[in-house]
């Protein structure tokens, strides 16, 4: 549907291309997670993947850090292969990422230390790694909690250390799988605005949501299913495609919902609205006109 | 709604690692109670106490602090209560799937708690069919398939149909459906509305997302900082966005819409919670 419109002359950072992924591809039921692929992520790009369970998601993400290696086709990060094997190293330290469950990713017994982890098997030098460390975890509003051990944290405040402990390697890339799931409103908009934060800086963000909503942070949406890319485009693009959506077995953000179900009693109603001002504003004016109630 | 509460609980505490450096309070005083047959919400930031209460309710914490928790007429302070029972009796479904699944296969960790009640084979092979189609897993496509293989949201519906394999009298969704796909979720949800309404299924949704209650819940619970703060019928709930903001909440977009008409001068009857009342409310305001 449309380029990323901030940075198409620059080379992309990550290059897919006929990308095709197997689960036990020896054995009598191969599971065919990834279809075919192709996708270009430009440096700086803000990229929402939405689909529902099962439609390969996650095993594209795994694919751009080589937990994955693919079946058939390429990945290359900052033009590094991910085949190659003597890549590996490097790629892993440009792509950071995040996953669902935090206590997966949580290794040490108090939470800055296991957010000085990553950088310090980097050879971060010791006082820059302390500034990182105040820093990340700054960023995720977990500085108060810095000598406490993670298992004794909420799920939504582990998730913000394992981010913390990612941000804080520095990584030029960011990959959520779906890592604000397991946070409460106010948690998950720290973690966006941290995000956002991120990505305005330069680092390029990859997110995996179910949240509609979250997906209109990006710049770009793909939507993934049965292990193919069938949408793509900016979120107020994809997200009046209502009904193609929902027969993706996807939601649109309750705003759009809403604005396409008014459309449709009203032809003149905007169908694309994505923010609760832009609703609200829209209904405002109109009953403006008539004198209102 | 019977006279006794199904789960009663009175001025609850509860500190985890008692008596040592690290002790943590999660509960301050909670009371609250739950009828059979109702459907009730918990909800509140992460941190509130919300999963440390619901684990008293099917006796995976007894309480041994301050406090009082009666499920089904027991006092679950006494040592002979027979906890199996009330466990069979009151499912319980975690936030971490992965850690309530522990078969090879599928099929065999939804058969998992009906064999250990002794049912046949016939017939666990029909209850395990029943909870798949429950919880929209395909009997025939899931039931050879490995634990370990299934995505984060497949593993999520396996686990509920492990726990509704039990014909439980109340579930507790303990933020079980976070990372399951909108279409999916709400597909599951609808499944247990039905048993809900014609089996009196009675249920407990944990959740930090105001969202998940709407269309969902009779009443809800708000707790903060382990205390319930806020308690009512889900509307009433819904109508104080600055008081659930100011706990760590949000209402959904809807609701924002409404009270964004409110703040911008527009007359708004009814506060809506579901995009259809939201759809509603504005064609109303839109005509009027």
């Amino acid at each position: 549907m449309t380029s990323p419109a901030s940075s198409t002359s620059w080379d992309p950072i990550i290059k897919i291309e006929g990308l095709h992924f197997h689960y036990n591809p020896q054995s009598e039921h191969p599971i065919h997670a990834i279809t075919g692929i192709d996708l270009e992520i430009y440096p700086g790009d803000y990229l929402v993947i939405v689909g529902h369970n099962g439609s390969g998601k996650s095993t594209l993400a795994k694919n751009i850090n080589v937990l994955l290696k693919p079946t058939e086709g390429n990945v290359w990060v900052k033009g590094l292969n991910t085949r190659d094997s003597a890549n590996t190293l490097a790629i892993r330290s440009a792509v950071g990422m995040v996953f669902q469950i935090p206590d997966n990713q949580i290794v040490a017994t108090i939470v800055e230390q296991d957010v000085a982890f990553g950088p310090e098997n980097l050879g971060v030098p010791r006082s820059e790694l302390h500034e990182r460390v105040e820093w990340a975890l700054g960023v995720v509003d977990m500085l108060e909690h810095r000598h406490r051990p993670p298992h004794r944290l909420s799920a939504g405040q582990k998730q913000r250390v394992a981010i913390a402990g990612v941000m804080a390697m520095k990584p030029e890339i960011l990959v959520l799988d779906e890592a604000t799931s397991m946070l409460d409103p106010e948690g998950r908009e720290d973690v966006l605005a941290a995000v956002r934060q991120l990505n305005e800086e330069g680092v390029t963000v990859i997110a995996i949501t179910h949240f509609m909503h979250e997906a209109a942070e990006g710049n770009r949406v793909i939507v993934m299913e049965a292990g193919k890319v069938v949408m793509e485009g900016t979120p107020r693009e994809v997200f009046s495609h209502v009904e193609e959506l929902r027969a993706l077995q996807l939601d649109v953000p309750q705003t759009t919902e809403m604005a396409y179900r008014l459309n449709q009693r009203d032809p003149t109603f905007p169908p694309d609205l994505l923010l609760v001002d832009e609703v609200a504003d829209e209904i405002q004016r109109r009953t403006n006109g008539s004198g209102g109630a | 709604m019977s006279e006794q509460p199904f789960i009663q609980i009175n001025d609850l505490h509860h500190n985890y690692l008692r008596d040592t450096p690290l002790e943590v309070t999660a509960l301050r005083g909670v009371t609250m109670e739950i009828y059979k047959g109702e459907s009730v919400g918990i909800i509140g930031r992460t941190g509130a106490g919300k999963s440390t209460v619901v684990q008293h309710f099917n006796g995976l914490i007894r309480p041994v602090q301050p406090g009082k928790v009666v499920v089904d007429g027991q006092d679950m302070s006494d040592p002979k209560v027979d906890v199996r029972r009330v466990r069979q009796k009151i499912g319980l479904v975690f936030q971490y799937p992965e850690q309530q699944l522990f078969e090879r296969l599928v099929g065999d960790d939804i058969a998992f708690g009906p064999k250990k009640l002794g049912m046949e084979q016939a017939d666990r092979r029909e209850r395990v069919k029943w909870a798949m189609e429950m919880v929209g897993l395909d009997f025939d496509a899931f039931k050879d398939r490995f634990t370990f293989s299934l995505s984060g949201g497949e593993m999520r519906k396996a686990a509920l149909a492990g726990v509704l394999a039990l014909r439980p009298e109340m579930l507790i969704l303990d933020e079980s459906t976070s990372g399951v796909d909108p279409r999916s979720r709400s597909e599951l949800l609808e499944r247990l509305l039905t048993l809900h309404n014609e089996h009196g299924l009675t249920l407990a949704f944990v959740s930090p997302n105001m969202e998940d209650m709407a269309g969902l819940v009779d009443r809800i619970y708000v707790m903060d900082e382990g205390r319930v703060v806020m308690s009512g019928t889900t509307r009433e709930i819904f109508s104080q966005p600055d008081k659930l903001r100011a706990h760590g909440l949000g209402v959904p977009q809807v609701t924002e819409v409404a009270h964004g008409l409110i703040a911008r001068g527009v007359r708004v009857r009814r506060i809506p919670v579901t995009v259809e009342e939201g759809v509603e409310e504005a064609w109303k305001i839109l005509n009027s």
